[in-house]
């Protein structure tokens, strides 16, 4: 009799649990589907990080402009606060990733080359227009000719100059190197406000590194101690060192370079658009102007940034996601997502119609570009980037000579490389 | 002879086991698999994204320690913190714990306020600690004011780590200090009666009687430091922007870690391993640290 109980309870209990795991995997079951063979509305979400208020509205206002003329799909946008990149990883993963999410150029070769990232050169029809986007930009998500994503809207640097300080020292706004090096003398004020404002990372300092043919990465290896590329980046250390006219946020208490500007600490400063709106709404007082970024050695040259919608290929819903990829990225989405400036349009017929080359502020961004390094170098470029900035920083900080540690940190990234 | 397994005795177990049994679920699938699993993967060579698949590389993983530049730095650093931090922090907290309970007058309210540091979130202490810290921030406008030299705090890799040591001294020590306190209440009195008609001083009295009946409760502070020091994270990533840097100075095991397993493709097998070693050096310091300290209770 006792025995028997005894079975009764394990048998309720094992019944219980397996009911509740039953439960964990049942989930999924009701939400699959595909957008052109069923009435239902498919439901596809859309992972993205955050980003300013005005910039969330502007989101929310294309997203309901798609689902208006798209009755038959519902996004859900799931904006991912912090670490989005470890995020989107770990959902990848475990089989729970978004069908569209956004992807940095950055970070684009290495995701692409494990296969989670759909090609979407299938679904790209004629009146899609490839060819309107901006070559680099699209580039930056294209591996062995497949396409993988499209540009949402990108942002080049361009050098802000405070208009006032540069009256008061009576000069003007440098267009080569060498003359912003001079002007920086005469705007610089003991140790409190500089000249000019530097970032000493890998993201801002690519093209002048590469200024005299050198390269940061070569056949998917670290090469920035070569010689050429450390005689391209000497000249901005010693700025700091020698002439003392730079200097970087934190040796002024400032968070970025923006920061620094905006508090005056710096004359001038090179930044992208998204510092606009930033220095308009947080220091309202500050007049300044932008240009592009000055010549070096005769030679154009900035940094862009872009970042893409990509499709997840483990999706169930590639039809619909397809289609929210295409209108976001389309001429009509892309119209109303850079119409207020945050980003600007990657296609050029937007930036036309929207006419930002003749914008007295973003003209000179929208001129870079033509010339632009895109800041996306192969799968390896993050590792390559943690190790070029953790040892630059000794070099720029006056520790120890430029050439030596780049050395040391080519020679670690390389280690790290090889170890994947 | 009696056997050992009677029907009832194994009907004895099986009902402990069934009730245990929820929990033993939850240890197995959220603790022991999880540690069985990172062993696992310390031996392979892992690629998780798009299509798992997983290659036996036997030890490769851990000879490759011994080959990496940034390891060996975040190892330093890591050890140096927690050289300097365990012993600081346990005296402070002695030292707090003895003043308190020397019978002064408003100690209530001191015990409250040198408890205030351990109820923030360590992240929003950062977080404060990196306003106060700036350039322009209250730490350097008080050091000038009394004539000290001000320093670059979070630019300079020279005095980073020192950052973050003073920050999580202050921020663990009054934790300790209670626990401190707690024993100090119960070291008879009749040892300091005795020492007083010997004639002892207050000083000779701490370090005679009180010391030395804190013993165990030393050894505990002190193996609770280690073992949270060693896996230092947060302060770090967060006054770094994730990087450990400027220059390294701020990269610890634990970030080094965090690096590989999500920031580069394919190194997670590489991160457990890393993950091992610190199991280890942890073990070993906290074994060290026992035999050195003589836990017995001096009675």
């Amino acid at each position: 009799m006792k025995m028997k109980k005894w079975l009764a309870t394990l048998g309720t209990v094992s019944f219980l649990i397996g009911n509740v795991l039953a439960g964990c995997s049942n989930g999924d079951d009701s939400a699959s589907g595909d957008a052109t063979n069923s009435d239902q509305p498919v439901e596809i979400t859309l992972a993205g990080w955050g980003s300013s208020p005005e910039e969330s509205e502007l989101l929310k206002q294309v997203l309901q402009d798609f689902e208006t003329s798209h009755p038959n799909i519902k996004v859900k946008h799931e904006v991912i606060a912090d670490q989005y990149m470890d995020v989107i990883k770990t959902r990848l993963i475990g089989g729970e990733g978004p069908d569209v999410f956004y992807l940095d150029a950055f970070e684009a070769p290495g995701l692409i080359e494990t296969g989670v990232v759909e090609p979407l050169d299938s679904y790209v029809t004629e009146g899609f227009d490839i060819e309107d986007f901006e070559k680099p930009l699209i580039e930056a998500f294209q591996i062995d000719g497949k396409t993988y994503g499209f540009p949402k809207g990108y942002s080049t640097l361009a050098l802000f100059y405070n208009k006032k300080m540069l009256a008061d020292a009576n000069v003007e706004v440098p267009k080569t190197w060498d003359e912003l090096l001079d002007v920086s003398k005469k705007l610089t004020q003991g140790n409190q406000v500089f000249g000019f404002g530097q970032n000493p990372e890998l993201a801002r300092l690519q093209f002048i590194a590469e200024s005299k043919g050198g390269d940061i990465v070569k056949d998917g290896n670290a090469n920035f101690a070569s010689e050429d590329v450390v005689a391209g980046l000497q000249p901005y250390v010693d700025q700091h060192l020698v002439d003392k006219t730079a200097a970087q946020p934190n040796e002024v208490g400032a968070g970025w370079t923006g920061e620094m500007f905006g508090q005056g600490k710096a004359a001038m400063v090179i930044e992208g658009n998204w510092a606009i709106p930033y220095l308009q709404s947080t220091f309202p007082d500050i007049e300044f102007g932008t240009a592009e970024v000055p010549t070096i050695d005769g030679k154009q040259g900035t940094m862009a940034f872009t970042v893409g919608y990509v499709m997840n290929s483990a999706s169930e819903k590639k039809e619909a996601a397809w289609e929210l990829i295409s209108y976001l990225t389309g001429k009509e989405g892309m119209k109303t997502w850079t119409s207020k400036g945050f980003e600007l349009p990657s296609r050029k017929s937007v930036a036309v119609e929207l006419g930002y080359d003749k914008d007295e502020l973003r003209a000179s961004l929208v001129n870079g570009a033509r010339y632009a390094t895109v800041w996306s170098d192969g799968k390896n470029l993050p590792v390559i980037f943690t190790n070029f900035n953790n040892q630059f920083v000794s070099a720029y900080l006056g520790d120890r000579p430029l050439d030596e540690a780049l050395k040391e940190a080519q020679d670690q990234a390389n280690k790290e490389i090889e170890a994947q | 002879m009696k056997r050992k397994y009677s029907p009832a005795r194994l009907r004895d177990a099986g009902q402990g086991y069934l009730f245990m049994s929820p929990a033993l679920f939850v240890l197995l699938l959220f603790v022991i698999g999880p540690i069985l699993y990172a062993i696992f993967l310390s031996f392979n060579d892992v690629q998780l994204l798009g299509g798992t698949s997983y290659k036996f590389v036997a030890f490769e993983n851990f000879a490759k320690i011994l080959d990496d530049t940034r390891a060996k730095i975040a190892l330093w650093n890591t050890f140096k913190y927690v050289v300097i931090v365990v012993p600081c922090q346990t005296i402070l907290a002695l030292i707090l714990a003895a003043t308190l309970n020397a019978g002064l007058k408003g100690e209530k309210l001191f015990r409250i306020i040198y408890f205030l540091p351990t109820l923030t979130s360590s992240a929003v202490l950062t977080l404060i600690f990196m306003w106060m810290y700036n350039q322009n921030g209250l730490i350097n406008n008080l050091l000038s004011m009394i004539g000290l030299p001000t320093y670059n705090w979070m630019g300079d890799p020279a005095v980073a780590l020192n950052a973050i040591m003073i920050m999580n001294i202050w921020s663990t020590a009054p934790f300790f200090m209670v626990i401190y306190l707690a024993a100090l209440q119960d070291v008879p009195d009749s040892l300091y009666e005795a020492a007083e008609l010997d004639g002892a001083g207050p000083i000779k009295k701490f370090w005679y009687i009180t010391v030395p009946n804190l013993r165990p409760v030393t050894s505990f502070v002190v193996i609770m430091g280690i073992i949270g020091t060693f896996q230092l994270f947060d302060q770090s990533y967060i006054f770094s922007g994730g990087s450990g840097g400027p220059n390294n100075s701020t990269l610890t095991v634990v970030l080094l870690i965090y690096q590989y397993a999500f920031k580069n493709f394919g190194t997670m097998g590489y991160a457990a391993a890393l993950a091992f070693a610190l199991a280890l050096v942890i073990l070993v310091a906290t074994l060290l640290q026992r035999k050195f300290s003589k836990e017995e209770s001096l009675y």
